[in-house]
């Protein structure tokens, strides 16, 4: 079990970072918590004792969202369940809604934060891809000399490995800055043991938008997690699909590019398969409600990746 | 102690109290507020039984620090159906949704949160808004079905009168849909489970248990721990003034280990103090040193000669060795066409009901030591304290808290000597309420099997001979590990006629989880051989699977191979049964090819996905469009 002297709930980043200065190596942030107390248990952590916890979730610099036609500002302790009931977030990142339907619970997607998911650096985390996808790049904060230092690092620069990312001691993960995307067709797909409270063995985002001939792929974004020791882009198969007219045979040729990317500690074989087919299904899906043509996929492939 | 003031409006109340920083905001309500009707099912929100609105949003109370709830108005289960049931949970109650109730409250609120997003959702939608909970009893059928007859009521497809109970016909209930007398405590969380109970005085137990596999206890010095501030007592082997063991068929199990550890999580000490912290941190002021032995996680090693033997008795390891002899089966073989030979294995599985293990126990004012736990054999468990206690059975008692969830997993006395003990020592009431991980480290599983079948057949299907061992993982103790050997013994070969039969079940001593009783006591790890068994052979014969069960069915007036006569055999008509609702598709396995034609038909559930409430939202979509 987990025990604190004291929980703190500072109201600005000023006050965080001074609790935290003057508890040098005896605290812990928080912000969902959601991990927090399943991991000081049996078999993970263990019993912990943590001086203190302080909790970020209140911030407003880390709450507060900025969205146009072109960005995505979004604080890191966003929780979940915004991506769902949000409607210029499910407007600018249209994949999102399909990820945080498959996120955990109904319950902790109330509380669990989109800066949390990623600061686990977990190797399968759900809300890596969609990030990628969006070219989005960290907004992170210290406290140096006296004063809030700030620096952005590209997203596949800060997590770099399973578990591990760039921040450094002292440092908070305050923001997301990102592409907004309105008009792009989005697909998220996942597979675990169950439908709710699963982690991912692979998952994977998919965005797309259509020319104005709804025939034709103007850009294509895909990223993948559960296949390597930290999320990917797979740049090659968007750059076979981009500026290409959308055919089976188009899509085929792009979701055999990134099975061999595949470097997972177990299961290789699997995956591979379920690369080959989350590429093929995320993309359909995405065209689909990005508005392709009527007719311009073939129904019997529109059926086999249902 | 640490402190934190919280204030929050809990069910419609002005709540100002100094929490610990520590707490959780289940903690709080429960042990502060003592809202008993949020349970913890597992502590790590994978369970959902912990459900409370948080300012309006359903979260997991497991999961949430109390100061995150500082200034927000909480509403729990008991804030539902103050007076008269709200309609879900009265929907729950005519549905039969609820059967230990243990996950019920956090199913009622999930199901509330749900009808509140979209009191239109569909079955798939209400599915998938009730995903952060888990039941182990229903199988969710009714909990739907319970959410679905809300729905309509609110929204006026159903009367309301539909949530009464049945009117008897001809004053018979049998056949009829009948309300379960005890559904109302639980859709509305007034049930007391033993983790729910307490006592004035009341003092709180942690166990420690061995991190070693197999291993001889050098020594064991509780002092330390005994002169904590806080602590009352603490009990070794030594505290037992009776004779020592306990078991379902064999008493091989000490209330704590005496000697020696024989499994990862066996009980060696236990502690009860005035906190839960402080008794948990007694456990660490605890010294044992272990003198690690060689260990066996594999029947088969454990039968070898030279093999590390568990307990003195059984120098062979062999719990129980249960031999059916029926015929000859050399002949039988000979008369066959075709003999078949395959090795079938099964897994330990935890049965995870949704209530951890928990007891209350205390000395009443004549001196009778009364024990409070979810037990389902407390009459035997009664003998066999006295026993241990070295007290007259009048002295003794045992009741039955209500059980949530069991399924045979509750059947050992695992924790209820200890308690007793504690009690007498201390003479103050003691509690002891497992965690998720406790439960599944320490107590039964089913037993792990390995079964090597050999069966002949005519070729027309007919079975001549059968040969079947099965060798079972019974872990560190016996517990009901004879029963399940017997039970898969007799029903192992299954409702056939087999002239020549074969049959030797054993359960083995290792070092691994003791197994127990498991819904179906054996058969199903035997079944599973048999009826895997009879596929392939009926693969190999080119028959249906169906035919080759009929032609070897037992019938009315059947004598089995333990020379039970059968005066109606139901086989048949329940093969038929499964035939029909499942679309079969007759012919022999091979015939179908790649393609199958019962799938993906009327009555058949598509696989799981999720998004329902995208596809309704698309749709209204286009129809807008």
């Amino acid at each position: 079990m987990l025990v604190c002297d004291e929980y703190l709930t500072p109201a600005s980043l000023d006050a965080a970072f001074a609790s935290m200065e003057a508890r040098r190596d005896r605290y812990r942030l928080v912000a969902g918590a959601t991990d927090t107390f399943p991991w000081a248990r049996e078999g993970r952590a263990g019993d912990v004792a943590i001086p203190t916890l302080i909790d970020i979730s209140r911030i407003p610099e880390l709450t507060e969202r900025r969205i146009d036609d072109r960005r995505v500002r979004l604080g890191a302790a966003t929780p979940m369940q915004r991506f769902l009931d949000d409607p210029a977030l499910v407007r600018a990142m249209p994949c999102m809604p399909r990820c945080a339907v498959w996120f955990a619970d109904d319950q902790i997607r109330a509380q669990a934060t989109i800066g949390g998911n990623i600061v686990n650096a977990s190797p399968a985390a759900d809300g890596t891809p969609p990030l990628l996808a969006h070219d989005a790049e960290v907004e992170l904060a210290a406290w140096r000399n006296g004063r809030i230092v700030r620096r952005r690092l590209p997203l596949d620069r800060f997590v770099i490995g399973p578990n591990k990312t760039a921040l450094e001691d002292g440092e908070i993960l305050v923001a997301f800055d990102c592409a907004a995307l309105p008009g792009y067709g989005g697909g998220f797909e996942k597979v675990g043991h169950r439908r709710s409270l699963v982690i991912s063995l692979v998952c994977l985002a998919a965005l797309v938008k259509l020319d104005a001939s709804a025939r034709r792929f103007e850009d294509v974004r895909l990223a993948i997690a559960g296949i390597g020791p930290r999320p990917l882009r797979l740049a090659e198969a968007e750059q076979r699909l981009r500026g290409a007219e959308v055919s089976a045979a188009r899509l085929e040729e792009a979701a055999a590019l990134p099975v061999d990317l595949v470097a997972s500690r177990t299961r290789q074989a699997y995956r591979r398969d379920v690369v080959r087919g989350f590429v093929m299904r995320g993309l359909i899906n995405a065209l689909q409600r990005a508005g392709i043509a009527p007719g311009a996929l073939e129904p019997d492939l529109e059926a086999a990746y249902a | 102690m640490p402190e934190l003031a919280v204030e929050m409006t809990v069910n419609g109340r002005r709540v100002a109290r100094t929490a610990e920083p520590r707490q959780r905001l289940i903690d709080f309500l429960r042990d502060d507020l003592h809202l008993t009707g949020t349970k913890e099912g597992c502590g790590a929100g994978e369970c959902g039984t912990c459900s409370v609105f948080v300012d309006g949003v359903l979260v997991k109370s497991c999961l949430m620090p109390v100061a995150k709830a500082h200034g927000a108005r909480v509403d729990t289960v008991e804030s539902l159906g103050r007076n008269e049931l709200s309609v879900l949970q009265k929907a729950f109650h005519k549905a039969g949704a609820s059967q230990c109730g243990y996950c019920i409250p956090g199913m009622v609120m999930a199901a509330t949160a749900a009808l509140r997003a979209n009191p239109l959702a569909g079955r798939e939608e209400i599915k998938e808004r009730l995903g952060g909970n888990i039941c182990r009893c229903t199988g969710y059928q009714k909990i739907v079905d319970a959410v679905e007859m809300a729905r309509d009521i609110g929204r006026g497809t159903l009367p309301a009168s539909a949530l009464d109970e049945v009117e008897a016909q001809d004053g018979r209930f049998i056949g009829a849909n009948v309300r379960r007398l005890d559904a109302p405590s639980k859709v509305s969380g007034a049930l007391k489970y033993a983790g729910d109970m307490t006592m004035p005085d009341m003092l709180h137990v942690q166990v420690l248990r061995s991190p070693h596999a197999h291993a001889r206890i050098v020594s064991l010095d509780t002092s330390e721990a005994e002169a904590m501030p806080g602590v009352e007592g603490v009990i070794t082997c030594d505290d037992v003034p009776g004779e020592d063991g306990f078991g379902v068929f064999v008493n091989d199990q000490p209330v704590l280990a005496r000697g020696k550890v024989r499994y990862v999580g066996d009980a060696v000490a236990a502690v009860a103090a005035e906190d839960h912290l402080t008794a948990r941190r007694a456990l660490d002021r605890i010294k044992v040193v272990y003198e690690p032995l060689p260990a066996v996680f594999d029947p088969d090693e454990a039968l070898r000669p030279g093999a590390p033997v568990i307990h003195d008795y059984a120098p062979d390891n062999i719990t129980k060795h249960i031999p059916i002899r029926v015929g000859d089966v050399a002949q039988g073989f000979a008369a066959s066409d075709l003999i078949v030979e395959q090795v079938y294995t099964t897994q330990a599985i935890e049965h995870a009901y949704l209530e951890p293990e928990a007891g209350l126990a205390y000395v009443d004012h004549d001196g009778v030591v009364t024990i409070v736990s979810p037990d389902q054999n407390i009459t035997h468990h009664r003998h066999m304290l006295a026993r241990i206690l070295a007290l007259p059975i009048n002295k003794v008692r045992f009741i039955m808290s209500p059980v949530g969830g069991g399924f045979g997993g509750k059947e050992d006395m695992i924790y209820q000597g200890m308690l007793a003990l504690l009690a007498i020592k201390t003479r103050r009431p003691v509690r002891l309420v497992f965690t998720r991980e406790e439960s599944i480290i320490s107590t039964a599983k089913r037993h792990p099997s390995r079964t090597s079948y050999k069966m002949g057949l005519t070729r027309d299907g007919r079975i001549q001979a059968v040969e079947m061992k099965m060798i079972c993982d019974g872990g560190a103790y016996g517990l009901s590990t004879e029963g399940v050997m017997r039970k898969a013994a007799i029903l192992g070969a299954g409702p056939y006629n087999i002239p020549n039969l074969k049959m030797d079940t054993y359960g083995v001593y290792t070092n691994n989880t003791p197994s127990g009783a498991f819904r179906s006591f054996g058969a199903l790890q035997s079944q599973f051989a048999t009826e895997s068994h009879l596929d392939i052979c009926a693969e190999k014969l080119g028959l249906d699977p169906f035919e080759i069960r009929r032609i070897n069915a037992m019938r009315d007036g059947a004598v089995t191979h333990t020379r039970q006569k059968l005066r109606s055999v139901s086989l048949l008509a329940a093969l038929k049964a499964a035939e029909q609702a499942s679309g079969w598709q007759p012919g022999a396995p091979v015939s179908r090819g790649d393609t199958r034609e019962d799938l993906a038909k009327e009555g058949v559930r598509p696989p799981c996905s999720l998004g329902t409430r995208f596809e309704i939202a698309d749709t209204k979509h286009s129809e807008v469009a």
